[in-house]
């Protein structure tokens, strides 16, 4: 499989290490009123989709950044990479 | 109690090798401090590296040599190496000096060991080994790209036409030796 990175061109997906589920980036507030709740949605829970799945790939091998990437999970097929910083600000942060 | 005297030498010290078609070399004195720009402070930082290296810094993948000798190499959006022949264990302090209080400076120089490999058959040695694209339309001269090489973590930079300089760890060094050696015979 062949990784396209936003910054360094494609890149054999050996040179990755998979994270699992984009919502990774999403940490819930530790002061909300229902903190415990949202932390075991945030730490166990996962959708399963069969289709179109965004997730997290560090590239430890590489520049060592970590991208957002959405692949589907039927064919394998990558249709985007972003940055995951670039995905953070987008939402907000950083 | 005898005395006992501890020399420091890179783990290839001396290493120089000549195959059919491809040369083998461990650059002597090689210095590596690695530059990170600070969040919000990349301007300032990249200011700074141009007024010290007369050289804008590379986008990442691409390296730049100074006029004084340093190769400038821009490992990613907020990391680059500065690389040069520097013989007394004070990089860090230089570097440092130079680009004042804009960068966070680390000194890597025994932490990768060096390999120059040149010659004809160079790039078909390192074909076998590499999973990068090596095809001069795809790594051009002075690109530098961090991958791995016979499981080993390898920072690759095309110096010329057909000359690389491979940085692995010092800690491996002698299994990396082996993997280029065996590749530069297979090839040869």
């Amino acid at each position: 499989m062949i990784i396209n990175h936003p910054l360094l061109g494609p890149r054999d997906a050996a040179e990755f290490i998979y994270l699992g589920d984009a919502c990774l980036i999403d940490r819930p507030d530790w002061q909300a009123e229902d903190a415990a709740e949202q932390f075991y949605e945030y730490g166990y829970l996962r959708d399963n989709p069969a289709g179109e799945h965004q997730e997290l790939w560090y590239h430890e091998q590489g520049d060592r950044s970590w991208l957002v990437v959405t692949r589907d999970t039927l064919s394998h097929k990558i249709t985007k990479v972003e940055l995951a910083r670039d995905v953070a600000v987008a939402r907000g942060r950083g | 109690m005898p005395e006992y005297t501890l020399i420091s030498a890179p783990p290839l010290a001396g290493y120089d090798k000549d195959f059919t078609g491809a040369a083998l070399k461990a650059p002597g004195d090689l210095a590596i401090v690695a530059v990170a720009l600070p969040l919000k402070g990349e301007a300032a930082a990249k200011k700074a590296i141009k007024a010290a290296y007369g050289k804008a810094l590379p986008e990442p993948g691409k390296s730049v040599a100074s006029k004084d000798g340093a190769r400038l190499v821009r490992l990613g959006q907020d990391a680059a190496f500065v690389i040069f022949t520097h013989a007394t264990p004070d990089a860090e302090a230089v570097v440092g000096g130079k680009l004042k209080d804009t960068v966070y400076v680390t000194d890597q120089t025994d932490v990768w060991t060096g390999l120059e490999i040149s010659g004809p058959n160079a790039r078909t040695a390192l074909e076998r080994i590499c999973p990068l694209d090596l095809h001069p339309a795809a790594f051009a001269v002075d690109d530098a790209y961090r991958t791995v090489m016979e499981h080993l973590g390898v920072l690759i930079i095309r110096t010329g036409e057909d000359a690389y300089l491979l940085l692995s760890a010092s800690s491996s060094a002698n299994s990396f030796l082996h993997a280029v050696e065996t590749s530069i015979t297979n090839v040869s």
